[in-house]
């Protein structure tokens, strides 16, 4: 595969956005009439096609989701991009419960790098930043994580930087901060980025391609045949987050009330809280982890590879 | 049916109707109203007449509109007494209302 | 705007009436392209509840065994009311429950996408979430394709069959409509209840697969209209359907009218419990024969509620039915017109001839009076009230008061309502005339 021309990947999660939810059994009813890009998704696969013009680049769309999602995906395919279905196959139009829904984005990330595979190293790989039924949003972390990208992830603002330090290689990106301010970011390649729904609109696809992509079948990924019975993907659940135990030793004081406020923790001293302010972003991570380590929560392979 | 069963099939407020409908919102305002023309009307039955209520009177004499939540029934320029008050078009493809229980 | 994409045929709306006019030409081996502005068919359409299917015989033989039914309707209940009585004529025949059956009910996203599969399945193209804005004409004001409000080139074809539903622009900007009328318009607002099956079967008296579809007279205030309430596998179809510009005049709010129906005394034991699921309004073409718009231009042809073929003949409300007949006659006549050569007007005439040889303009002209007396004041906010006082007077035991004769019941019941017995005998008598 050519490396000349610059490869955008656009991850997009397809499914119903109206889900009927039962409030008494906690069943989710997907109904494929409601199939539609979520607006983060739709403004990621418009910044896909924007770079690509200004790179001259190729865009392909990796789109999980059933069967159901192909009017959407007509659609998507009428903007002249190249575009692969990864068939998965946990849901559909049936039941599932509410609890189920946060699935194991790291399985999902590593489906979707496989899939990319065949086309290429890719330059930015973008996503959007809701997710809209699969809970944590972590899924752009672990692509960067997979593919040993950087990332910049929600963001509302996204170009590619012409200026001539940047040498073509570069993204100057925007996100929000609180209290109304904004950061820019400067973003090495290849990079993965999420965007938020908001900033761009995703453009209609031209007459004479809506009509091609009427009639073309619409490609699926089949390498999944060979890893899985049905050619289905299936996103299993997460491991629950169960933090160690940690022993307490029994309270000795002879008087009941003493022991009762020595187990709650009542006018204990405690530590002061500590305020980090860290250099830089890898300080601050490096804290972080460090708390979690010192009080138990992460051994060492979790440090490395996230929960598993 | 005890006194405290809530009885949802009627007395739904009017929110909670429109609640129930698939609206995909385009960019285009796809009815524009000239309020100029609205403070010379008497009758203004786009008000009561449209379904989805998207049509309020201002303390002016004139009118406000939403598009947003529109069922694309034709209503509002049917009845619109005014030439040249209501504009109507559909709005573009794909977007505006998707009935799912037609 | 270069390029143009040529095409045989181009049919705006892939509705009942698109469909059937696109599987017309494909089966004829045209090359017929479908531009319909929902995501997909069915999207943008409401309906009041049943598809009478025997006009689907001849285009897909055994469709019944295929078709997306939600309930055969093997009931139907004429009810006329007041806000505190009821008269229902309930007639029922397990006739219309097994195959070739009579009349289903469907939700129309299952429908519309069915029809419109099999038109792309004889090899129709089908593109959707796209919006015909406006015809494309020669010099000579020959219509000759349409353009979309997608980026690119436009639609160029030597007919252009319109199926761009009530509000047809394309009929319009062609001359064939009037802009707005609202005379001939009715608007139908519908909510769909949902309830599980086995209530609905209870509570209807029906088999698994079987429906009721009920028609209601005096449930719409002062405004001339009537309501109706059908069958789904797992919902209810409730709704009214009323004139515009006297819902317009009245000020009533079209939900409140639902509102009154569903908190009907016959009406509110059937919603019981039920969840509102959706929603929705729509317009209606009603005007009958008499309104009815030219069907044809130079390069151009309507069908279906663009060319206002609902039949709303109060014991007959049919709409569907009339759709796909007219589009499936549409598309033979276009395809008769490219194999002559001749798409003008008078090209495309024998698509009107055809429809008044079927039923499609024959019921629509022998029922041409009908929505006239149907929407009248008498039958719509007199006979309701006289019919139910009639009963009651009939079924009241009014011990020891010997029972009243049949006669001056009548007579009570009518002056109590303002109709003078000569005016039941005239009604009655044009009732005869035009359904009999």
């Amino acid at each position: 595969m050519s490396t000349d021309v610059p490869l955008l990947v656009a991850c997009l999660r397809i499914t119903d956005l109206r889900p009927h939810v039962d409030p008494l059994a906690g069943t989710i009813t997907r109904d494929r009439l409601g199939v539609a890009l979520t607006p983060a998704d739709a403004a990621a696969l418009e910044h896909a096609l924007r770079l690509a013009e200004a790179w001259n680049g190729r865009v392909v769309v990796l789109a999980a989701g059933p069967a159901s999602i192909e009017p959407v995906l007509r659609e998507v395919a009428g903007l002249g991009v190249e575009l692969v279905r990864l068939p998965l196959g946990d849901e559909g139009d049936g039941h599932r419960y509410v609890g189920e829904l946060a699935g194991d984005e790291r399985q999902l990330a590593r489906a979707l790098v496989d899939a990319m595979a065949p086309f290429g190293h890719p330059s930015v790989v973008l996503c959007g930043d809701r997710s809209i039924d699969r809970g944590t949003g972590a899924l752009p972390a672990y692509l960067a994580h997979e593919l040993g990208a950087a990332q910049a992830l929600g963001l509302v603002a996204l170009a590619h930087d012409a200026s001539p330090e940047a040498e073509g290689r570069r993204l100057i990106a925007e996100r929000r901060l609180d209290g109304g301010w904004r950061e820019r970011l400067s973003v090495p390649l290849p990079a993965v980025c999420s965007v938020e729904g908001a900033g761009v609109r995703l453009r209609r696809a031209s007459l004479a391609g809506a009509l091609a992509a009427a009639d073309t079948p619409l490609p699926v990924d089949r390498s999944l045949d060979a890893t899985s019975a049905s050619g289905l993907l299936h996103i299993g659940a997460p491991a629950p987050f169960r933090p160690p135990t940690r022993v307490q030793p029994a309270p000795s004081a002879s008087d009941a009330r003493l022991r009762l406020r020595d187990l709650t923790g009542v006018q204990v001293a405690h530590d002061p809280p500590t305020v980090v302010e860290p250099g830089s972003s890898a300080e601050a991570a490096d804290i972080v982890l460090a708390f979690l380590a010192r009080h138990g929560y992460l051994d060492d392979t979790d440090a490395v590879g996230g929960a598993q | 049916m005890s006194a405290t069963e809530p009885r949802r099939w009627q007395g739904i407020s009017f929110d909670e109707r429109m609640a129930t409908v698939d609206f995909r919102v385009g960019q285009r305002a796809h009815i524009t109203v000239d309020a100029d023309v609205c403070r010379s009307c008497t009758t203004k039955a786009c008000v009561s007449a449209c379904p989805a209520n998207l049509f309020a009177p201002t303390a002016d004499g004139g009118i406000l509109f939403n598009y947003e939540q529109c069922f694309e029934c034709g209503t509002c320029y049917m009845v619109c007494n005014s030439e040249g008050a209501l504009t109507w078009t559909y709005p573009d493809g794909g977007f505006g209302v998707v009935f799912h229980n037609g | 705007m270069t390029d143009h994409i040529t095409c045989d045929a181009i049919v705006v709306g892939a509705g009942p009436a698109g469909a059937s006019a696109a599987l017309a030409l494909a089966r004829a081996g045209r090359s017929v392209i479908m531009v319909e502005r929902g995501q997909f068919p069915g999207a943008k359409n409401v309906y009041g509840g049943v598809v009478y299917g025997r006009v689907l015989d001849d285009m897909v033989p055994g469709w019944w065994e295929e078709v997306p039914v939600e309930r055969w309707v093997v009931r139907r209940s004429t009810v006329m009311m007041t806000p505190t009585q009821s008269v229902s004529v309930d007639f029922r025949t397990q006739a219309w429950g097994e195959a070739p059956y009579n009349g289903m009910t469907t939700l129309r996203c299952h429908f519309d996408a069915w029809l419109a599969e099999k038109a792309t399945g004889a090899g129709a193209r089908l593109l959707t979430s796209t919006t015909a804005t406006g015809l494309v004409r020669d010099a000579s004001g020959r219509v000759t394709g349409v353009r979309t409000d997608r980026d690119g080139a436009e639609l160029h074809a030597p007919v252009v069959i319109a199926c761009d539903g009530v509000n047809s622009f394309l009929a319009k900007e062609a001359g064939l409509l009037p802009r707005a009328e609202a005379s001939h318009h009715t608007l139908g607002v519908k909510e769909v209840h949902h309830l599980p099956p086995s209530v609905i079967e209870e509570r209807f008296g029906l088999a698994s697969d079987e429906g009721v579809d009920m028609e209601i007279l005096g449930c719409t205030r002062a405004i001339p209209g009537g309501g109706f309430l059908y069958t789904n596998t797992d919902s209810i179809s409730v709704g009214v359907v009323v004139s515009l510009p006297q819902l317009a005049a009245s000020g009533v709010r079209p939900e409140a009218l639902i509102s009154d129906l569903t908190a009907h005394p016959t009406i509110a034991p059937l919603l019981r419990g039920s969840t509102l699921r959706e929603y929705s309004a729509h317009l209606i073409p009603e005007g009958g024969y008499d309104t009815m718009p030219p069907l044809a231009a130079d390069g151009l042809l309507i069908a279906g509620d663009a060319a206002a073929m609902t039949l709303a003949a109060g014991l007959w409300l049919e709409g569907v039915n009339f759709a796909i007949g007219s589009g499936w006659a549409a598309g033979q006549a276009a395809d008769r017109a490219l194999v002559a050569g001749d798409t003008s007007a008078r090209g495309l005439a024998s698509y009107r001839a055809d429809l008044e040889s079927n039923f499609v303009l024959t019921d629509h002209k022998r029922l041409r009076k009908a929505p006239s007396l149907v929407l009248s004041d008498r039958v719509q906010q007199r006979y309701p009230g006289l019919i139910c006082d009639l009963a009651e007077g009939m079924f009241t035991v009014t011990n020891p008061t010997p029972k009243a004769g049949g006669l001056s019941m009548t007579r009570r019941a009518a002056a109590k309502h303002g109709v003078k017995l000569h005016q039941l005998a005239a009604d009655t008598l044009r009732g005869l005339r035009i359904f009999g």
